[in-house]
This record gives structure tokens, sequence and C-alpha cells, in this order.
């Protein structure tokens, strides 16, 4: 328990990370920093996001597997580290924004 | 229609009464020019004519309103039914008669001329017929398409195009509706399905083995992702920033500082190494925190350039680790020599305790050990360990229980002890047998490791390099690279706040006793506290740095100047340096504080040696070989 809260507090001081979001498999949040309708919308999407981007990468190559999603936007970059049961979803402001 | 009927009757008989008197007029006239008689067509007399006149348009009074003669009736006019019946039985027997007879509507008899005629009368019964008025159908004769029409109609390719665009279009909407639609669907069924995670259940997930795995990967991975410090979005046609990067290259940047709140609180940094495999990782190691009774003595941590504000790894140890690096040839193990003695391996792929470490026996060290080295190739290497009471040990990676070879080092001719309390150790580059040690007492001595012809396996007491007044806490020597050989020399540092450069003897024997004793090349001076540990550079032949008690970081250019540091920097909060290592391109130089910090600098241009570099060092050697020579005497003499 004391680890999960570490870790956030050690990402979220970090100076530009907006906040983080941990999401479980089906797109239900279980941990975020950000408000709770927003962390929402960011699990629900993302998930969605992520399945998708798994199975492209799976049906480009079966043998492949999707490890990491970095969405660069104009206003933020949205981290996700997708791992078996869970993802961990950081959104930052990237510096030059 | 009787009344009609009666009507007609009337007009009948006043027609003939009028037949009769014109007859009776016409006999008068016969009378009177019988020759002209032939006919009663032509009128003769002008008198006559206007009578018949009259006569005329009485008959067209009575007959109707229309003048017109009867054989121009062929239009259908729009006449009532029942006015038309009647004209058309009057119309039924036309007279074969001219003009001027027509209108007397005779019966249908010849008459020759000159007959006279009784009229015989008779009644007939009319049948009025009701013809109902043809249907007149107008239609207008006239071309009815337009001009160049006639080549075939068909859609013309750009129709047939823009046709098929339309239908696409209307597919896709179709296709884009139904996903719509389904998506819609599948977000209401999940909205149903799903709700959201109770606290219990929440619980239990941040509670599992799992999760904390999932943490602690998933984190660490975006810690690196994050600390990319090129922003790779860059648009260089924006106007520039003003940057006041300094170019000019003597200067020295810090890349960044390792220290984690946990691990490395109330600790001090003991060593410091980088990995040669994955440049960006370092290893460095911690003696104990006094106040964190229930945590391991001893920890060494793996830290990434990329991820400065947690160890990638954490190894555990139950002594103090006095002295760590990466395994050259192995780069998923490191080693650690322990102030009990003892020398342990760990491996990244297991967990935070040792994988293999030597048992505190006789047959390895029991005494701290603050040195170590590792010789060889990949395929035969050893692990050489140094401890204070002497003993040398190589050692096998895969085998730590026991030693391959231990090899005691004692100085029989001590005054006070035999014993060689070993501080520093090191080996020339690419040697395996014969190595130097740095002593407490401040001595430097050659040992080595075999017996070979001409010398003993051990120390070598023929020649004792001596310089320092106080404990030597680091030796180094020159690395081999580049086209020309100073592998003869090293660099030693003591508590006695010096740095000495020393050219190694290789004669077996020396020419005089006095020779016994070697003098260092040259002194630098400029501490101001105790020098805890010196590097060459690994890229620059003439550039090396030192770390000092008072936090100072100094980097020295042989080339540029001997006597002060070309650049020195108080590192973090000045508070003493103990280790220092350069990474293998030789731009970074690791730093590790008695604060528990490892600081990362960056040297730049500096690293890169042009090619001046090696000879000019080469004379500045050579003076220094000279100035000895004359003064080595002296300083033979004062020791």
């Amino acid at each position: 328990m004391s680890e999960l809260e570490e870790t956030i507090r050690r990402l979220t001081a970090k100076k530009n990370v907006q906040g983080v979001v941990i999401v479980n498999q089906l797109g239900l949040m279980i941990r975020s920093t950000l408000d709770a309708a927003l962390a929402k919308q960011y699990a629900s999407l993302m998930s969605e996001l992520v399945r998708m981007a798994r199975d492209s990468v799976v049906q480009l190559d079966a043998q492949n597997e999707l490890t990491f999603l970095r969405i660069r936007t104009k206003k933020h970059e949205i981290m996700i580290c997708p791992e078996r049961e869970y993802l961990m979803i950081v959104v930052q402001t990237p510096e030059s924004a | 229609m009787n009344n009609r009927q009666q009507e007609l009757e009337k007009k009948r008989l006043r027609l003939a009464e009028l037949r009769r008197a014109r007859k009776e007029r016409q006999e008068a006239l016969m009378g009177a020019q019988q020759p002209e008689a032939s006919s009663s067509s032509t009128p003769t007399s002008i008198g006559s004519t206007s009578a018949r006149k009259e006569i005329d348009d009485f008959v067209a009074q009575v007959l109707g309103e229309r003048p017109a003669t009867p054989t121009t009736t062929v239009d259908g006019s729009s006449d009532a039914g029942s006015e038309r019946g009647v004209s058309t039985t009057i119309l039924m027997s036309p007279p074969p008669y001219s003009a001027a007879n027509a209108s007397s509507q005779l019966p249908a008899t010849v008459l020759p001329a000159g007959t006279r005629i009784i009229p015989e009368f008779t009644s007939i019964d009319t049948v009025v017929f009701d013809i109902p008025p043809k249907e007149r159908v107008v239609y207008n004769k006239e071309v009815q398409t337009v001009e160049g029409s006639f080549e075939p109609q068909g859609p013309s390719e750009e129709e047939i195009r823009e046709q098929i665009r339309e239908e696409f279009a209307k597919q896709e909407q179709e296709r884009l509706d139904e996903l719509e639609r389904e998506r819609l669907e599948k977000e209401v069924v999940e909205q149903q399905e799903m709700p959201e995670l109770t606290d219990e259940e929440r619980k239990t997930i941040v509670q599992s083995v799992e999760f904390g795995d999932f943490v602690e990967h998933s984190s660490k991975v975006i810690e690196r992702a994050m600390s990319e410090r090129y922003d790779f979005m860059k648009d260089y046609t924006l106007g520039l920033e003003d940057t006041t990067e300094d170019t000019n290259g003597n200067r020295v940047r810090l890349v960044c500082s390792f220290y984690d709140e946990k691990w490395c609180k109330n600790r001090s940094v003991t060593d410091v190494s980088w990995s040669k495999k994955h440049p960006e990782l370092v290893v460095s190691s911690y003696n104990k925190n006094p106040l964190a009774v229930n945590e391991p003595d001893g920890i060494v941590c793996v830290w990434n350039i990329h991820l400065d504000d947690r160890p990638e790894f954490v190894f555990h140890s139950q002594s103090d680790v006095l002295t760590t690096r990466f395994s050259d040839f192995h780069p998923n193990l490191i080693i650690g020599g322990t102030y009990s003695g003892q020398v342990l391996l760990w491996d990244t792929r297991a967990k935070s305790l040792p994988v293999l470490k030597t048992h505190l026996s006789v047959g390895g060290h029991t005494h701290p050990v603050y040195a170590m080295d590792m010789v060889g190739t990949q395929n035969a290497h050893n692990l050489i360990s140094v401890s204070t009471d002497g003993t040398v040990c190589s050692w096998q990676l895969d085998m730590l229980a026991q030693p391959l070879e231990t090899l005691s080092l004692d100085y029989q001719g001590h005054q006070i002890t035999d014993e060689i309390a070993v501080t520093a150790l090191g080996f020339p580059d690419g040697e395996t047998n014969s190595f130097w040690v740095g002593t407490e007492e401040g001595a430097v001595y050659q040992a080595s490791r075999y017996a070979r012809a001409g010398s003993q396996a051990g120390i070598n007491t023929t020649y004792a390099y001596r310089g320092h007044y106080g404990p030597i806490t680091g030796l180094h020597f020159h690395p081999l690279f580049g086209p020309m050989d100073f592998s003869d020399l090293y660099l030693t540092c003591s508590v006695d706040w010096t740095v000495k450069l020393w050219r190694k003897r290789t004669n077996p024997k020396p020419a005089t006793p006095d020779n016994a004793v070697v003098y260092p090349l040259y002194s630098f001076e400029s501490a101001e506290d105790y020098v805890y540990d010196v590097k060459w550079s690994p890229t620059h032949p003439a550039i090396f740095a030192s770390v000092e008690g008072s936090g100072k970081f100094d980097v020295w250019n042989l080339n540029v100047d001997t006597e002060v540091p070309v650049i020195t920097t108080i590192v973090g909060a000045g508070k003493a340096l103990n280790k220092l290592n350069w990474s293998k391109d030789g731009r970074h130089a690791a730093i590790g504080s008695s604060d528990g910090h490892v600081y990362v600098y960056d040297i730049g241009e500096m690293a890169t040696p042009k090619n001046e570099d090696w000879t000019t060092l080469q004379r500045t050697v050579n003076e220094m070989i000279s100035t000895q020579a004359h003064g080595s005497i002296l300083g033979g003499v004062e020791y």
C-alpha cells in the first residue's frame, strides 16, 4: 500500500506530471490523482485504446506484444504502460508546451 | 320538339309561298323575254337582283344567324346538337344549282327549264339524330426535342462517377452509423455491466503482490521515458530561445544526482562504478545506516542516468559494502567487497540478496576488502580482491566458495609489522600477473601473483615507492589507448592532501641499493583536504580527475597545467567525496559523496583528445623525469 502511494507521490512530484491513473484490464479505475470524472474518462477511453493497439500489434505479428504507448498531443503527453492485468497512465505536459 | 316541327312546317309553308310568288314573277318575265329563258339561274335585271338579295338575306335570317354557305360547314362548330341536327337535315339534299339557287332550298328534283312545276307537298317524318359533337383531337405538329439530342441519352462518365461516389458515401455513412450505434450500444452495455470498483475490491487489488510488481515495473518504465531530455517534437522553425550553454568546453555540468530517501539516508557512498555493457548504468555501494537497525548494513544500488530519483535495483548485504563493480564480462552480475571480508555476487535477474558469497574462513578474507579488480579476458578472467591484512585472493566468479589462489603479502623488512595493510590496488592495463598496492603506511609496493623467473610470488621488496605521508586512498594506472603507451605511469592519492604521479620500475635489480626507494615523478599539491580518489580519463591521455574531502572535484590536464587543476567544482553540498569513476566514453564522471549522493558530471568537449596531446604529454613526462633525476638524491637524503 505504502509502496503504491510512494510511487504515486514520486511520479506526481515531477514537475510536468499532471496526473496518474491506474486502471485494471477492464478499464476500471483503481487509483488516480486526477479528479474523478476525468479519471474515469481516461480510464475507459485509454483502456479501449490500449486494447485496440494491443490487438493491432498482435495482428501484425503474432509473436509481438505491446509494451508501451506514448501519445503526444498538442497539450499533453500521455504515457501508458500496459501490463497483463493493469495499466498505468501518466499525463504530463511536455517541456515545450 | 313538336313545337319546333310545327315551326319548321310553318317556315316551309312560307317558303313555298315565296317560291310560288317568285315563280309567278318568273313566268311574267319569261313572257317578256322568251329567248333568254334557258335557265333560271342567271338573274338578268339589276332590279330583280336587289330584290333577290333581300330575299336571300331573309332566307339567311330564317336559316340562322350564319351567313356562311352550307358547303363550308365541315368545321365542327360548338353549336348545340339540336341546332346542328336541323341544319343537317336541311343540308341532306344539297342543291345542285348555282349559288343563286342555293338559297331557295328546293326539293331534290331536277327542274327542266321552262317546265311548270306544281309542287306536291308531302308530309315527312323527320327523324332528328342527336349526334354528339365529334371530339376534337388537337395536336400541334412541331419538333419536340431539342437540337443535338439525337445521340443516345446515357449518363456521362462524370455523372457515373458522381453517382458511385454518392453511393460510396452513403454506404460509408451507413457503416459508420452502424459502428457508432454498435459502440453506443456496447457502451451502454458496459456501463450497465461494469459498475465502479468498490473500495473493498480496490483494496484487494492494491494489496496483491501482482499489483505491487506492476506498479514497480510500470512506474520505472514511465519515469525512464519521462526523463528523456530531448524533446523529439521540437519545432525548429520557431524562434530560438536563447540558450546560455557554454560551448567553450572548459566547463563541467552536473548531469544528474542519484539519491533515494529510503536507501541512501545516513549512508555514505563507498564506491561507484559504471557498467561496461550499459553506458547509462552506475553501481554504487553504501556503508551502514546507524539509525536504521532493521535495514541491511550494506547496500548496493544500480542507478540509471535516465531515472534519477530511484535506483533500478537495490541489493543487500549483511556488512558494509566497501567496494563494488559490474562484472566486466557479465552485464548482469555485480560484485561487492565488504567490511567483513566477504566477496558478494548479486544478479540483476535475481532478488536483492546475493546469489553467491564467499565464506568467512581462513581460505578467504577475514579483513575488510577495500579494493578489487578483474583481470583476464572473456574466456579466462579472475576477480582479484585484497584485504587490509595483506591477503590477495583470486576468484572464479561462478565459484565463490573457495578462492583459486591466496597470496599473503608481507614485508619482512618492515620495522613494525610485516603485514601490509592494502587499501588500494592497481593492475597496469593488460597485465594479469604483477600489480601495485597502496598501503596504509603510505608506501606503494609491487607484487606478483605468480612466481616468475627472478621474482617470487608475493611482494617485490626490491623497490618501495615512497612519497606519501599518509594512507593511500587511490591508485590508478594510465589506461592503454591511443598511439602512445603511457601504461607505466600511475597516480596515487592520499590523505596527505596530495596526488602523486609515478613511473613503475621494471628492472629486476636496482643499479645501486640507494635506488631501491622510488620517488614520485611529480606531486600535485593544490588539494586542501584529504584526496580520496584519483582516476585517469579513459579517452584523453593527459586528463585525470581527483576528488577530495572538501567536496571538490578537480579535473587536471597535464598538457595545460601541472600546478593547478583546469577545473575545480564544488560538488553538491560540499561534503567529502569518497570515490570517482569515469564512464567508458570519458565524458561523464560519477562521484560518490559521503552524504549518500552520487553525482554525475559531464566534462563535455574536454574528453576528446587532439592528436598532439600524446606528444605533448610525452614531453611533459620527460621533463618531469629529468627534474626528478636532479631532485631524487635530495629527496632521498631528505627521506
